[in-house]
């Protein structure tokens, strides 16, 4: 195994464990936030890329084609995000655990069999604008060039939370409703518009996460069902409602994968589901969080 | 009395009914039995231990595939493989039973959802032992079961005896003890309790009855899959006792009734069956909490000597994830 190839395994988990983290960002922030565990998290992931598809084969014979579809993918899937919010999200805040599991459950399956209704069972796939045609080399390795630009997204998404929670007076309010919602109650603050558009802006990541998705490769029924889990693990595994935890989890998750198919490809998944049941078991609030809702 | 003259009636009912419908629904009617004692498995840690677990598919699946592989690899007789296959899913939920026990709530869904998962890989990966994902094939029960009607038959029985049983535990002090715990883990644990085994002892059970129930799906399903100890699958369960009533014993029983019927019904004339069952269980969630037995019971048709408010109350006040 030379540097070369660990290099550029490396960065193929990097690569992966960016679209993990834009896909368990939102699921954390709004569980965090909302204490709601959102199964249908990944089923909106990929309606994100299914939008993609649809807005890019609109305007498939301009180069721009992709990068201004990517954009409106998350719009759109913040737009169902919105209207499930309202709708149905909005009810089922002080219901017990199970209730809300098997709402977002059920919400998973609706919107997994709209994606049939509405763009059929065929595969659908993405030409991509010449740019991203050809690999580049990263020490001599051939590197998938769009990789690159799901990295970046990845960290622009993490830096931009960041900012936003940091920096941003709804980011604190959001900050603040993670440790005690009614505190943050009892201090005039409107949560329950707060939680509409965490949720909104959650569902927006996962959108864009999508439409990201999306030029990577076809996009097909059934994507959603094994990523919703892995980001899951993500989430446990750095903490609910943590950004860095998230952030962390993502990689762990994306480099562990990345290497241990190498070794053991069969063991891969297994690999995963048994870190985060260590942490579970041994830090049940993950690696960057508080044991403060536990 | 009024709960066992139900049990009662609902089984003369089923005995009877080959001889009166058509095969189809005499299929129907054993995935029912099947799943109906899946979901009562599932609801002894639900309903009566008051943790929700989001993984109970894997000892299903546990017990499905170690019937599968005795019989199709071992050649064992099938009425072997049922012991056994309440064993290897009894080891199974003992094991992370171990771990699963030590939380609750969310953090108990999550850690049992996650081993769920560790179960379907190790399944779906394993390809020279389990077949991976294209399942294993060819599980067909003894000559002497062939027949679906007494493939039925056999199914009515064992999962009937399995329920006796069940209610027997459930009606035992281990039973009330659960209740306890459910209600109130930390009181329980004052008065000398060991929460925690109880808790892994009620996880075994359970774990060995879905593996029971996972062991008469291979020979009535003629193959196993993966899909069987997925997350989509423990879902069932979970729907299954809310739709019943999770606070009564035959609540996930009649909650299968309802789903698995509605699912023959529903694929009679259109595939989107995931859509139409995630629009029942928003409107079961939202409408009717506590099931069709919290609803009669709400009512006050079941127990005279309780007002229905109070019923109503216990129904719907359970402990909270905030607890």
């Amino acid at each position: 195994m030379t540097f070369t190839n660990l290099f550029s395994q490396f960065l193929s988990g990097l690569t992966y464990g960016m679209m993990l983290f834009l896909v368990a960002s939102g699921l954390s922030l709004i569980f965090g936030v909302m204490n709601i565990l959102n199964f249908a998290h990944a089923t909106l992931w990929l309606i994100g890329a299914y939008f993609c598809y649809s807005f890019w084969s609109l305007m498939q014979d301009y180069t721009f084609a992709l990068w201004v579809s990517i954009p409106l993918a998350a719009l759109a899937c913040a737009g169902v995000g919105w209207v499930t919010e309202v709708v149905l999200i909005k009810r089922i805040y002080k219901r017990e655990l199970h209730e809300q599991l098997l709402i977002t459950y059920a919400l998973a399956l609706i919107f997994a069999d709209a994606i049939k209704i509405i763009w059929g069972p065929t595969d659908r796939l993405i030409v991509r604008p010449p740019i991203i045609q050809k690999p580049v080399f990263i020490f001599g390795a051939p590197f998938d060039s769009y990789f690159i630009f799901v990295i970046l997204t990845g960290f622009a998404v993490a830096i931009g939370l960041w900012w936003f929670l940091k920096y941003t007076r709804y980011g604190h309010i959001v900050k603040a409703a993670v440790y005690s919602r009614e505190m943050v109650g009892a201090l005039g603050i409107p949560v329950p518009r707060i939680y509409t558009w965490v949720f909104t802006l959650g569902i927006f990541i996962a959108g864009l996460a999508g439409g990201v998705q999306s030029a990577i490769g076809s996009v097909t029924l059934g994507m959603d069902t094994a990523i919703v889990i892995q980001a899951f693990c993500v989430v446990v595994i750095g903490g609910f409602g943590s950004l860095a935890g998230t952030f962390a989890g993502s990689l762990i998750v994306g480099e562990v994968f990345s290497f241990a198919i190498l070794y053991w490809p069969d063991g891969a998944m297994v690999l995963i589901f048994v870190i985060t049941a260590l942490i579970l078991i041994i830090r049940p609030w993950g690696l960057f969080g508080t044991p403060l809702r536990a | 009395m009024k709960k066992f003259s139900l049990a009662f009636v609902l089984f003369v009912l089923a005995a009877i009914l080959p001889f009166v419908v058509p095969e189809f629904w005499v299929h129907v009617v054993n995935e029912v039995l099947i799943l109906g004692l899946f979901a009562v498995s599932f609801n002894l840690i639900f309903g009566y231990m008051g943790q929700l677990s989001f993984g109970h598919a894997a000892y299903y699946g546990v017990g499905a595939y170690t019937t599968g592989l005795l019989m199709v690899k071992a050649k064992w007789p099938f009425l072997l493989c049922l012991p056994a296959s309440m064993v290897t899913a009894g080891i199974a939920a003992l094991v992370l039973g171990l771990f699963c026990v030590r939380l609750r709530g969310i953090y108990f869904a999550i850690l049992t959802m996650a081993f769920g998962q560790l179960v379907f890989y190790v399944v779906f990966q394993w390809y020279s032992f389990t077949g991976g994902d294209n399942g294993l094939q060819g599980i067909a029960p003894p000559p002497y079961l062939f027949n679906v009607t007494v493939y039925y038959l056999f199914t009515l029985a064992v999962v009937t005896v399995a329920m006796i049983v069940l209610r027997y535990i459930t009606e035992s002090p281990f039973g009330y003890t659960l209740r306890a715990i459910r209600d109130n883990a930390e009181r329980t644990e004052f008065i000398g309790i060991n929460v925690q085994r109880y808790m892994l002892l009620n996880f075994v059970i359970g774990g060995m009855f879905a593996g029971l129930a996972g062991a008469l799906w291979g020979p009535f399903n003629r193959s196993v899959a993966p899909d069987l100890c997925g997350w989509q699958h423990s879902g069932q369960p979970v729907f299954m006792a809310v739709l019943g009533g999770p606070h009564n014993f035959l609540g996930p029983m009649i909650g299968s009734l309802i789903y698995i019927f509605l699912n023959a019904f529903v694929t009679g004339f259109t595939e989107y069956w995931p859509l139409v069952s995630g629009l029942v269980i928003i409107l079961v969630v939202l409408l009717m909490p506590g099931g069709l037995f919290g609803m009669i019971k709400a009512k006050g048709y079941f127990e005279p000597g309780k007002s229905p408010s109070e019923a109503a109350d216990r129904a719907t006040v359970r402990d909270s994830e905030h607890g």
